[in-house]
């Protein structure tokens, strides 16, 4: 594939007039010979590890040079292929083995190496012998880190050594023609200016760069602190006469302003690792490519505006990545690399993985009361229309095809929106109910119908009908014929039946019996009356209709059943067969206007009389619940409690999985040991705990010490007798107390006497950590409302929180 | 249902993830920035009286982007976990203690330790629930899911590495089954984000056994073949079975019920029943996030369209949209002054405008005059017009409203949920 010049972006030309022609001329040239650069994503292997690489001005060819290795590559369309190997002789002396080399980019056949003896030494390709050594430099007396051709200056090299020392030779010389000392630690890299004819840029171990005029030897003519620890390498920006790029080993890429006075830092980017080599992308005036000098093995591209993710990143290398280059000087969409792992890549920009878009744009999490945070990438919340649907699918594309040019703009510019959506008092989402129903259930401590009456209120002022209503089915259920709110129906007892009353009497039967006027009824009914409304609306929001035709089909069953029931009932109440008689119209009018509540009012316990077994298992649990109300009448003469474990069973397994553990955990509570051998015990336990941890999460101590006092499983009971304990000091002699009574061996005087009332306090204890002393709760309380002195007379001004 | 209210985040790039900590009073965020914040609610339930989101602390935390930020159970302290770019993972606790730090209302949080095992990007961080000790989870990008354990739990610096599970493909997300039943062996799901789409199977569950003492791979759900960027076990809340939410180019809803083992002493992983409960592509792009609530009736999800949707299931275990929230408060009553109030939130001075913008004056709170503090309503997807009627003080009149909007905003009849949300 072919580029043509029209895609560039648009640049901008920060050049002195004086430079325009020269940049005319460039751009003819960029036209004529980038548009003949093509290629993929290729790799060679190389002998030996490299150390760097450099590509010579036309792109057409590269040259490795390590330790072992010294190879010219030619890059060809489909592949890497060894053009020469410079490394010749039976023995190749030291001077083969380069820290750095650097292609001359006036001079097509000419080459600088920086051998690790300290040599540097010059190669000319037009040499007709298999040498191709040139010159030898063994000034530096330490390893040279690296070598660098003047840009526009056919004969002039620069280089840095270990030792300290910088020179500048001549090629035309046999010695260098100066030596410029940084007079601090080892010289890490060396950078011609590109702009600037006579300035070079040197960065130090010590963290240090310096600025050198070619011409003044003697003294720098700037220096600042770059990095913490050693500044590996330096780039000048090649159109930004002043930016200067610095990477060290404190992870840093610094962008620097040297045109300023002052040098000022623009752009800071923090990379995983510390940072070997930095190159600014061609054509890209905010792009720079680096690579690490350990434990990293990527290549990545940052965009410095944007100093926090990677803009890409080239992860074909196994090993340390040790010399990066821009294939071609006005060419931002190939990049060369070498490494330790012996290979030579070609990267294609386009097959550059893109971390941004494997990062997510969005933060997303529920709050323990309903609440959600969001936060969402600000493009993304403000809904850009023509948004692609899958951001992945846009990368096989480089960057730079896109007709729009503001993409690495957009790149730069992100920024995240947090918001909170605050779940409404009183909505479904919020979790008030949650946190009102579990300190007011009343778990123990009544009788179990006062209990369920309880709770089922409760829940009805929550306005949860269908936890109130199975309270109420509970209710019914499960009450005893010995409980002592039934003491009118104890006659009733005597026949061995569950007295139908029972279920909905409670106190106020007693009254019915004696004046069985329509008002007291209607006083009477008031639960059932909730108990039908759940129905009503249950069976009309559900619109099953079928089931209230079943209901009352099957119903013609039980006759049998209900009349002789029926008769029990009558016969302690006297007016015989007036409830069956009534029952049925009723029946109908229930089906007919199920919203209606007045037909209700007229007999009260009738209507319930239908329904099967079968029937209650066979539906679904919440409709099983209103049927229940409708059947227990009829089952409850003959059936005792336990017939009704297995749907309680069920229904509490409901519960559970439809996220409503506290009903399950509640329920099984107050039912105790009616239906807890029902239930496997592994899942009582798996209720108890995942309740327990809900009431923990709202802070909800009390609620949930108390579950687990009332709970039957032996695993739950231990929760809080584990791990606490308590070590107390004696108050007067502040000695650990060691026996359990109330006096302390030591002193043989009470510990922990009230300051108030000089009772010993036993339950609440409330004590300054101040001066130790304290008394019951209420009485401190009180005391400090007159005073803020200690109570005990101690002087301690004391501060209870 | 919901009142937005947006927080001057102050964190200079994306943010990658929010997190509530257990009592839902703090939150934390991370961003591409390398920085941590935690935020601290002064929240005062009883008086239904909510208070403002402050940033408490922000610390530089990791070299690279912070993909995920985590709490652990408060039993263990205040603290968090984060995972990075950079190829670690970081546990952070909060310091207490006399410092010039608490006058300015800033928290002190150290580093207790860095997890440097990952040779490329820890994706996600969990901490494991607290009936299993304080365990830690990490994640990476080559697919080799690691678990942590601090065996003091007193020591936070000390982490031993317990477990490597190779997942073989790359790994973008975890999370660990809630469940504190003793019939359910420790799970943990992995969502992978390889974007090979030939590999199928993205979730893979696996469990611990507790006769060989190593995770092994329970379950893989073979009909996930698109990246996954998230994933979520619901709270188990005592249910026998499992439920795991997962973000990938739709939402999806399975359900893993355990089957029976033949015989007590069989020593293979638990079979499942997977069944797939629901799946939406209403986002019609990538989802990146689902969450959970506490009780597990509510999934959130967020995804490139920029919004959150709610999900809940009715008694039939259909699952249905129940909302659509936009965060931007894009147009909610027609003000234009509203939305361009909205594009400079943290920028002092605007919040007052917003609130003069803003007629439905019951859905905001009273302390809208901290500066950093916008506030907007959640675009709700039904018409405005009747979020504002809600304003009348009648509550039953509010209530039908809401019913109504509510069943609006699914387009289907939800009457069923109607009952149940009550």
């Amino acid at each position: 594939m072919s580029l043509s010049s029209t895609c560039w972006p648009e640049k901008e030309l920060h050049l002195s007039h004086l430079l325009f022609l020269c940049i005319l001329q460039l751009e003819m040239e960029k036209m004529t010979k980038v548009s003949t650069i093509s290629g993929r994503t290729m790799f060679c292997h190389l002998d030996a590890p490299a150390n760097a690489i450099s590509v010579c001005r036309d792109a057409s060819q590269v040259v490795v040079a390590g330790r072992n290795i010294f190879k010219i590559y030619g890059l060809e369309e489909d592949g890497f292929v060894e053009r020469l190997n410079l490394r010749v002789g039976r023995k190749p002396s030291l001077n083969f083995s380069c820290a750095d080399v650097m292609w001359h980019q006036m001079e097509e056949n000419l080459l600088a190496t920086a051998a690790t003896n300290g040599a540097v030494v010059t190669w000319n390709l037009a040499r007709p012998c298999r040498n191709k050594q040139e010159q030898l430099f063994t000034e530096h007396k330490r390893t040279v880190n690296k070598v660098c051709f003047h840009p526009t200056e056919v004969n002039m090299l620069l280089s840095g050594s270990q030792d300290g020392f910088m020179k500048c030779f001549d090629l035309r010389k046999k010695e260098s023609v100066s030596t410029f000392s940084g007079q601090s630690e080892s010289v890490r890299d060396v950078q011609f200016s590109m702009k600037d004819y006579f300035t070079f840029a040197a960065s130090f171990e010590n963290g240090n760069v310096q600025l050198w005029d070619i011409r003044r030897p003697d003294r720098y003519e700037r220096m600042f602190t770059a990095h913490t620890g050693p500044v590996f390498c330096c780039d000048w920006h090649p159109e930004d006469r002043g930016w200067l790029a610095t990477g060290g080993r404190d992870k840093m890429v610094k962008v620097w302003d040297m045109s300023t006075n002052r040098v000022k830092e623009i752009y800071c980017v923090q990379t995983i690792a510390s940072v070997a080599r930095v190159k600014w992308r061609p054509e890209q005036r905010y792009h720079l490519a680096t690579c690490s000098m350990m434990v990293d093995h990527n290549i990545y591209v940052w965009d410095v505006r944007r100093p926090f993710i990677p803009f890409a990143t080239f992860e074909e290398h196994k090993d340390v990545t040790t010399g990066i280059v821009w294939r071609h000087q006005h060419d931002p969409c190939f990049l060369l690399s070498g490494s330790k792992d012996s290979t030579l890549y070609q990267h294609m920009f386009k097959d550059a993985s893109r971390p941004v878009d494997r990062a997510n744009p969005e933060g997303l999490c529920f709050g323990l009361f309903g609440d959600l945070a969001f936060a969402a990438k600000e493009s993304l919340m403000t809904g850009d229309v023509g948004r692609k649907t899958y951001p992945g699918g846009d990368r096989r594309y480089p960057i730079f095809f896109f007709k729009k040019p503001d993409v690495t703009a957009q790149f730069a510019q992100v920024s995240s929106a947090l918001s909170v959506f605050e779940s409404e008092a009183g909505s479904s989402v919020g979790m008030d109910w949650f946190i009102n129903t579990a300190q007011s259930y009343l778990l123990s401590g009544k009788p179990f119908a006062e209990l369920c009456e309880h709770n089922a209120q409760v829940a009805k002022k929550l306005n949860r009908l269908q936890e109130s209503t199975t309270w109420t089915m509970l209710r019914i259920m499960f009450s005893e014929p010995a409980n002592p709110s039934l003491s009118t129906n104890h006659n009733l007892n005597k026949s061995g039946n569950l007295p139908l009353v029972n279920s909905f009497s409670m106190k106020e039967m007693s009254a019915a019996l004696n004046e069985r006027n329509k008002e007291n009824r209607q006083d009477n009914i008031h639960s059932l009356e909730t108990n039908l409304n759940n129905n009503d609306e249950n069976e009309e929001t559900e619109g099953s209709e079928g089931q209230a035709e079943y209901l009352f089909g099957d119903a013609e069953l039980d006759d049998d059943d209900l009349y002789s029931m029926e008769h029990d009932n009558q016969a302690a109440e006297e007016p015989e067969y007036l409830l069956p008689q009534e029952a049925f119209p009723l029946r109908h009018e229930i089906m007919d206007h199920p919203s209606a509540p007045e037909p209700v009012q007229e007999k009260p316990e009738s209507p319930h009389v239908s329904g099967s077994e079968a029937e209650n298992t066979c539906l679904t649990p919440m409709e099983s619940i209103s049927l229940i109300s409708v059947s227990q009448l009829l089952f409850s003469p003959h059936l005792p409690p336990k017939f009704f474990c297995p749907i309680v069973k069920e229904m509490l397994c409901y519960y559970a999985e439809q996220g409503d553990v506290q009903m399950a955990v509640s329920v099984l509570i107050v039912l105790g040991d009616r239906i807890r051998k029902e239930i496997d015990e592994l899942m009582q336990e798996h209720w108890y705990m995942s309740y327990i941890d809900l009431l923990q999460r709202f802070e909800l101590w009390n609620v949930s010490n108390e579950v687990i006092k009332l709970s039957t499983c032996g695993a739950i009971m231990c929760l809080n007798q584990a791990s606490t304990t308590l070590h107390i000091n004696c108050s007067n002699c502040k000695r650990p107390m060691s026996n359990k009574g109330w006096i302390c061996d030591r002193c043989h005087q009470c510990a922990s006497v009230c300051a108030v009332c000089h009772h010993v306090v036993k339950g609440l204890f409330v004590w300054c950590q101040g001066c130790s002393h304290g008394g019951h709760l209420e009485h401190v309380m009180e005391w400090l409302k007159q005073s803020k002195h200690c109570p005990a007379g101690c002087g301690h001004l004391c501060e209870y929180t | 249902m919901f009142v937005a209210k947006s927080i001057a985040a102050d964190h200079k790039d994306l943010i990658h993830d929010v997190s509530y900590d257990f009592h839902g009073r703090r939150m934390a965020t991370c961003s591409s920035d390398q920085s941590v914040k935690a935020r601290k609610h002064s929240f005062v339930w009883d008086k239904g009286d909510d208070g403002e989101w402050r940033c408490t602390a922000s610390w530089k935390t990791h070299s690279g982007s912070v993909w995920r930020v985590t709490w652990a159970h408060p039993e263990f302290g205040q603290v968090l976990a984060s995972c990075s770019f950079d190829r670690t993972a970081a546990v952070w606790e909060e310091i207490v203690g006399e410092s010039n730090d608490k006058q300015r209302g800033q928290s002190h949080w150290i580093k207790r330790t860095t997890l440097v095992d990952s040779r490329t990007s820890v994706t996600d961080v969990k901490f494991a629930p607290k009936h299993m000790g304080l365990m830690l989870t990490t994640c990476s990008a080559d697919g080799v899911v690691r678990i942590y354990e601090a065996p003091d739990v007193m020591n936070l610096s000390q982490w031993s590495l317990q477990h490597e599970i190779s997942c073989k493909l790359s790994c973008s997300c975890i999370s660990w089954n809630p469940s504190s039943s003793r019939a359910h062996p420790p799970m943990i799901a992995v969502g992978s984000d390889d974007s090979n789409v030939t590999y199928s199977g993205k979730v893979q569950i696996y469990e611990y056994n507790e006769n060989t003492r190593k995770y092994a791979k329970a379950e893989t759900l073979m009909t996930v073949t698109d990246p996954v960027h998230d994933i979520a076990f619901a709270p188990n809340l005592g249910r026998s079975f499992h439920v795991l939410a997962i973000a990938t180019k739709d939402v999806r809803i399975f359900k893993l019920i355990p089957l029976r083992r033949e015989s007590a002493n069989s020593s293979g992983p638990t079979k499942f029943e997977v069944q797939v409960m629901a799946q939406f592509d209403s986002h019609n792009s990538q989802v990146w996030r689902v969450s959970w609530n506490i009780t597990s009736t509510l999934l959130a999800s967020s995804g490139d369209d920029g919004c959150v949707r709610l999900w809940k299931a009715n008694y039939m275990d259909n699952w249905k949209c129940t909302g659509i929230l936009r965060g931007d408060g894009s147009p909610v009553n027609g003000s234009s002054g509203h939305t361009a109030a909205l594009s400079t939130v943290g920028v002092p001075g605007t919040a007052q405008m917003v609130v003069g913008a803003a007629s439905a004056g019951r859905y905001f709170f009273p302390h809208l005059d901290s500066p950093s503090t916008g506030s907007r309503l959640a675009h709700l997807l039904p018409p405005p017009s009747l979020i504002e009627q809600m304003n009348e003080p009648d509550p039953t009149h509010a209530t039908q409203l809401r019913h109504r909007h509510m069943v609006n905003s699914s387009n289907q009849p939800t009457d069923i949920f109607l009952l149940n949300d009550q």
